[in-house]
Parts: structure tokens; C-alpha cells; sequence
């Protein structure tokens, strides 16, 4: 299935309204439980399936445990993870997964394509885009730096957890401020940052996918808003 | 008629002395191929930095003199003008992509300069066929090799159909094929009447392309050759240059292609693999992952199951990329916990986490497993039990004794990788892993790690060191192990070395 970059933009901003506004009847909740679905059946989509397992035995636990053995009134060291836990699994969670989704799907050139659509100014468009080119190369540099680490078994930091951060961190943020430095020389040297307009290849077409999933979206949004706050 | 004008130029960088350019005169003609050539920090890539406009408008210092490039002032023209006018492909192909696609990355440029659409995909269709990149559209970058990488970073430049193009080191990451490839698609520019300016440490594959060689040493322009008279010169002429060899022995190209005829000899004292089976490509699994095995075939990107390697010496890792090499050297050392090798010597039997215990990685890019805030605690974090005079000894047999206090990315390259060695052994690893060290490096500082490297089998240790670069093995490996295909096919003494 292949969405414009608009409804991906659209459908983010949706699921993490909806996630994190609390709902307070069944009703609501069952509005809220369908906009869950959504990042599970993105991640079926990209052929993520055992992600996608976790992900539902993880919000099914999360909300067995809520419902069931934590109130307001809980308290103590393990009910105050449990219910940090439970928060983050259920009203963060789904908002990353429809992100990484949106991350992972769009190409740089329909990115930017979609931002002049939407009259967003150049340097903005062009900031946004490199925060995007960025995740994949951190990835990478990242997961090197952790192979380095265990082959010298400071995984742990020697059980220093500002240590375990400081060596993670040092030589990424200097690898990472090398590739931007040399990154941005060769987008300049390509014309970058010209007083022009820049124009796109890319042509974005909304298609009868895009239509229905916006009106899904803005539907739920409404009903939601609407039972909540003025009913 | 001259297409770029260098008058009496001179420049330093801010705060560094490296680099830097005293008094250059340098008229190109249009349609000349010109090939810099010269020790690191000799002033080669400031060069190409003056001709694209990155100094001074990027880089900054102080630059005295005139730069004229196709009619325009450089320090009077901004960096966006120039951009139809001069193309740059860079040494580094993992910093050099704006998009994550490669038909985005084709499109970038000229998206930048505000082309009508039609006209974009008029300009990447000629591209793609005039470079045969079909098969590289719609992929990710992610997932190109370093010579995929850089052949779409030339066809990106390509696109914006400048007249100038500049080419810095652009085969410092490469194997021997896709340097042909490089050359191919740099020989088709000359062919366009483009005027072609490179800087490069690799001379072999440039020497029947280039009219003029431009020799520099130390920001000066000490010397020039014509295409003739450079390709006229004897081995030891350019080794009294320190420059790079131009020709290489047809044997040499073969081991290092993994083209040689399969053996394997045999040495006295030999470190015993056994069962390195290994695949990206993971199986379905529901409770535990099933073990790779030999049957598993075409599957698997490494099936060794029995291999010999000579002991105390320096083995040179040699096949094109992405059949094997880095993978091997991931197994080996212990990275890849789902490949179950074990590895036998003096008699005893190492294999899962132990094995990242007598084995050590030097990476590509040291910078990634230099973690501390000098060059003594990063020492010291590798040790079981801290000992400073061990520490010491350690330093100093790899002369960095003087830099004890100092912080590891204050280091030059070459020191950055001494410290690497020296965790290693100060981990007490007996086998020493490296990955293509000497990519990137000038005739010199190569040589050098060469020297390292023998000196480190001379003290015991097994060092194996994967490399595309034919002088690093003529010079220092005591033998060569081509891989291809995930396997072991050939196992060679070295018979240059004396």
C-alpha cells in the first residue's frame, strides 16, 4: 500500500493525539483501541510480524494491568515502575511506531515534495529532511559503536551507568558531527541553499487510500473530541 | 582557452597548519584531465576545495590571490551558482548522499537549481543509461556497496551536466573492480570534453587517462609530468616520490580480485577454524534459532568449515566486496553470536564469548571504538586487572608514550589507529583483526602500517588484515587468503616478500 506523505504526516499527528488524550468510558476507549491498531497493522504491512506480536502482548498486558491491579491510589516501588511502564507502553508506544513507520516509508524527494505542497518555507523543508537522512546513518554508526563495546566487554560500562552512556555517546556525537559537516559540503557543492525555488520530481497524487484513512482519521478525532468534552 | 586560473594563491586554514597552499599557479585547460598526486596534508584536497568554492566559502582562512573558474570569481561567487558549473564527487560515499533513495539522490541537484520535472527525468534516464545504472534504481543507500555507492555519487554530479568535475580520492573506499568501473565512468567524462581534476593516492588505474600529473609536497606544486612522461617512469622514481606504484603485477591483480587458482599451503604452526557458518538472511524461527550448517548452501554468506592459518603471521584478507571479508572478520572475532566457530590453538579450544576474548577488531573507522578521554585510560579500560607499567610498555612500543594524557580525537588518523592496537593488546587478544586499514592512506603512512603490522606478528600475534590494496600486501603479508562467495579458496605464501 503506498499513502501520500500528507495522510503519513496527518495519520502521526492523529494516533498521538488520540493516544494520549485519556479516555475516560468504553466508548472512548474503543475509538482509542481501533487508532491502536493502526501502527500494529503498519507493522504487518512492513513485514515487521514478530514486532508486531510484541507490540500487541505488550499493550495487552500493559491494559490487563492497568484495568485490573493498578488504581490511583497504588503505591510502592513496584506499582510505580509497573504504572510507568504501563504509561509508556500504552500512550508512547504507538505514536514511535507510527513515526518509525512514517520514517521508514518516505522517500527524502516525496518528503520535500510534500512540504512544498504544503507552502512550508525551503529551510525549514531542508532541516527536516536532514533530521530524516540522519536517523539511518545514527542507526548504523550506533550499532557499530556497540560492536566496538562488546568486543572490549564494556557493554556495561564496568556497572557505571553514566559511563555505560558516556562511551555510547562520545564517539557517536563525533562521528556524527564528521558525516553532517561533510554532508552538508556536498549538498552545497550541489546546489543546496540557492535563492531559487527548488523543484521536485516527484508528483503527489492523493489516492482513494488517502481519502479514506483521512476521513477515518478526522471522523475518530471528532467523535472523540466531541464525546469527551461535550457530552 | 583556460577553463580554471589559480594566480599566485595562497591559503591556511584556521587554527591548522595542514593543508595548507603557498604561492600556486595552476592554469587547466578546457577538456584537460589533471591528477594531483602527493603526500597526505600536501595541499591536494585544498585544491579542489579552491576550484569548487568550499575555500573559501565553506572552509575558512586566510586566501590571498585569484581564483578564476569558467569566467567566474570564486570568492566573489556564491556556492549555489557554481554548483551547474563544477561537479565534486567526495572520498567518503557514506557522507556524500542527501536522499536515501538512489533515483532522489540522481534528482537532487538539479531539483536544487529549480529544473522543470520533465526536464529532471529527461537528465537521469541519460544518466542511467549512459553509466548502466538500471539495476541500482529504487534502491536504498543503506544498502549499496562502497563502488554502488560511488558510482551513484558520480552519476548525481553527472546530472547537473557540469563542465568542471572534481574528483577527491574517490577510490579510497573501492575494490579492484569498481576502481575499473570508476575509471571507466572518468574516461567517458574525457570522452564529453569535461575537464577532469583528481586527487588520488591510487595512480594505477589513472595512468592512461591523465595529460597532466601535478605532484605536491608540502602546499607547494614541486613538480609536473605530462600523461607520457608520468606513465614513462621507472619503480623507483615513484618510490623516491613516495608516491604509490603505477603498475601493478598482473599476479598481484589476481590475488587481489579472488581471481587466483584455489590451494592452500601449509605452515608449521597453525591456528586451527573450524564450522564458521554464518547468514544474514535469518530463517523463520518460533522458540530457538536454528544452528547454520554447511548444508544450508547458497544461503549462507560465510561456510568455512575447516581452515588452517599460519600462526605469528601476517595474513593478508583479500576478494572483492561484500563476498565474505568483513563478514569473516565479524565471525571470527566474536561478533555474530549466531555463528558457532571454534577456534583451535596450542591446543586449546576457544569458541562462543571466549572467543571475543583472544580476538580484536581494529575497525575501519577507529573513531567508533575509541571511548575514554585519553590515550592512558583507554589503555587501561581494556585490562583485566590495571597495571600501569604494563600500560607503559604497551605505549611505548607503539610510540605513544608522549601522547599518555592526551585525548584520542585530538590524534591524528594514524595515532587514533595506534591507540586502537594498543587496547588490543593490552586485552591480551593473540589475534589481531583488521579492517582495510590503510584505505584512504598516502604511500607513506601505508608503508608504516605495514611496519606495524610485522612488528606485531614478530612479538607472537596472528594478525589477519583485509585490504584492496595491492602495495599493502606486496609489502607486508606473509600470506594471502582470497575469500569468495562466502568461502575460502585460496591460501598463499607471499613469495614477493624477501
Amino acid at each position: 500500500m503506498k499513502l501520500d506523505p500528507r495522510t503519513k504526516l496527518f495519520m502521526v499527528f492523529v494516533v498521538s493525539l488520540i493516544v494520549m488524550m485519556s479516555a475516560t468510558t468504553p466508548f472512548l476507549w474503543a475509538i482509542r483501541l481501533s487508532i491502536t491498531l493502526i501502527p500494529i497493522i503498519l507493522m504487518i504491512l512492513e513485514k515487521k510480524y514478530s514486532s508486531a506480536l510484541k507490540f500487541l502482548l505488550a499493550y495487552a498486558s500493559a491494559l490487563v494491568l492497568t484495568f485490573y491491579f493498578l488504581s490511583e491510589k497504588s503505591e510502592g516501588l513496584i506499582a510505580s515502575l509497573l504504572i510507568g511502564y504501563c504509561g509508556i507502553v500504552v500512550q508512547f508506544m504507538p505514536a514511535i511506531i507510527t513515526a518509525w513507520y512514517v520514517v521508514r516509508t518516505t522517500k527524502i524527494g516525496e518528503f520535500m515534495s510534500c512540504m512544498q505542497k504544503m507552502h512550508v518555507p525551503d529551510g525549514i523543508a531542508v532541516s527536516l529532511a536532514v533530521v530524516m537522512r540522519f536517523f539511518p546513518t545514527i542507526k548504523e554508526e550506533y550499532s557499530s559503536i556497540n560492536d566496538a563495546m562488546r568486543m572490549r566487554g564494556v557493554m556495561l560500562g564496568g556497572g557505571n551507568v553514566l559511563r555505560m552512556f558516556e562511551f555510547r555517546m562520545i564517539p557517536l556525537l563525533f562521528s556524527c558531527v564528521n558525516i553532517g559537516e561533510e554532508l552538508s559540503a556536498a549538498a552545497i557543492t550541489r546546489g543546496l541553499g540557492g535563492e531559487g525555488k527548488r523543484s521536485s520530481v516527484i508528483e503527489l497524487k492523493l489516492g482513494l487510500a488517502d481519502y479514506l484513512l483521512m476521513t477515518f482519521l478526522t471522523a475518530a478525532t471528532v467523535i472523540f473530541v466531541v464525546f469527551k468534552y461535550f457530552l | 582557452m583556460s577553463i580554471v586560473e589559480l594566480e599566485n594563491v595562497n591559503f591556511q586554514y584556521k587554527g591548522s597548519k595542514d593543508g595548507s597552499l603557498n604561492n600556486i599557479n595552476l592554469n587547466i585547460e578546457k577538456g584537460q584531465t589533471v591528477l594531483l598526486c602527493g603526500a597526505s596534508g600536501s595541499g591536494k584536497t585544498s585544491i579542489i576545495r579552491l576550484i569548487n568554492g568550499l575555500i573559501p566559502h565553506y572552509y575558512s582562512g586566510e586566501l590571498e590571490g585569484n581564483i578564476t573558474v569558467a569566467g567566474h570569481d570564486v570568492r566573489k561567487t556564491e556556492l549555489h551558482e557554481l554548483a551547474g558549473t563544477v561537479g565534486t564527487v567526495f572520498q567518503n560515499p557514506r557522507s556524500q548522499f542527501f536522499s536515501v533513495d538512489t533515483d532522489g539522490e540522481i534528482a537532487f541537484g538539479p531539483e536544487n537549481i529549480g529544473l522543470e520535472p520533465k526536464e529532471i527525468k529527461s537528465r537521469l534516464n541519460d544518466v542511467v543509461a549512459e553509466m548502466d545504472l538500471d539495476e541500482l534504481l529504487g534502491r536504498s543507500i543503506f544498502d549499496l556497496s562502497g563502488g554502488q555507492k560511488q558510482r551513484i555519487a558520480c552519476a548525481s554530479v553527472a546530472a547537473l551536466l557540469p563542465d568542471i568535475i572534481l574528483l577527491d580520492e574517490p577510490s579510497s573506499n573501492l575494490d579492484f573492480d569498481s576502481i575499473e568501473l570508476l575509471r571507466g565512468t572518468i574516461l567517458e567524462w574525457k570522452r564529453q570534453g569535461k575537464t577532469i581534476i583528481i586527487s588520488e593516492h591510487r595512480l594505477w588505474y589513472l595512468k592512461d587517462a591523465v595529460d597532466r600529473v601535478i605532484y605536491m609536497e608540502n602546499g607547494v606544486m614541486e613538480k609536473e609530468w605530462t600523461g607520457e612522461e608520468f606513465k614513462g617512469l621507472s619503480e623507483e622514481e615513484v618510490k623516491s616520490f613516495k608516491l604509490r606504484p603505477i603498475v601493478l603485477e598482473e599476479e598481484l591483480i589476481s590475488d587481489i580480485r579472488g581471481e587466483s587458482a584455489s590451494s592452500f599451503c601449509e605452515a608449521e604452526n597453525n591456528i586451527e577454524l573450524k564450522d564458521f557458518f554464518f547468514s544474514y538472511k535469518r530463517r523463520p524461527y518460533l522458540l530457538f534459532k536454528k544452528k547454520f550448517k554447511e548444508s544450508d548452501g547458497d544461503l549462507l554468506n560465510l561456510n568455512i568449515p575447516a581452515l588452517k592459518i599460519p600462526k605469528g603471521k601476517v595474513i593478508g584478507l583479500v576478494g572483492p566486496n561484500g563476498t565474505g571479508k568483513s563478514t569473516f572478520l565479524r565471525c571470527l572475532c566474536g561478533l555474530e553470536g549466531d555463528c558457532k566457530g571454534k577456534i583451535v590453538f596450542d591446543g586449546k579450544t576457544y569458541k562462543g564469548r571466549q572467543i571475543l576474548k583472544i580476538c580484536y577488531l581494529v575497525m575501519q573507522d577507529v573513531n567508533h571504538q575509541l571511548f575514554t578521554d585519553s590515550v592512558k585510560s583507554e589503555v587501561m579500560l581494556s585490562m583485566k586487572d590495571e597495571d600501569e607499567t604494563r600500560c607503559n610498555e604497551i605505549l611505548e612500543s607503539l610510540g605513544l608514550l608522549e601522547y599518555k594524557d592526551t585525548h584520542p580525537m585530538a590524534l591524528s588518523g594514524g595515532q587514533k589507529q595506534r591507540v586502537a592496537i594498543a587496547s588490543a593488546i593490552a586485552s591480551g587478544a593473540e589475534i589481531l583483526l583488521f579492517d582495510e586499514p590503510t584505505s584512504g592512506l598516502d604511500y607513506l603512512h601505508m608503508e608504516k602500517v605495514g611496519e606495524l603490522l610485522n612488528e606485531l606478528a614478530s612479538t607472537g600475534a596472528s594478525v589477519i588484515v583485509s585490504t584492496h590494496d595491492p602495495e599493502l600486501i606486496s609489502e607486508c603479508c606473509d600470506y594471502v587468503l582470497g575469500i569468495k562467495h562466502g568461502k575460502a579458496v585460496y591460501l598463499k605464501e607471499n613469495k614477493r616478500l624477501s
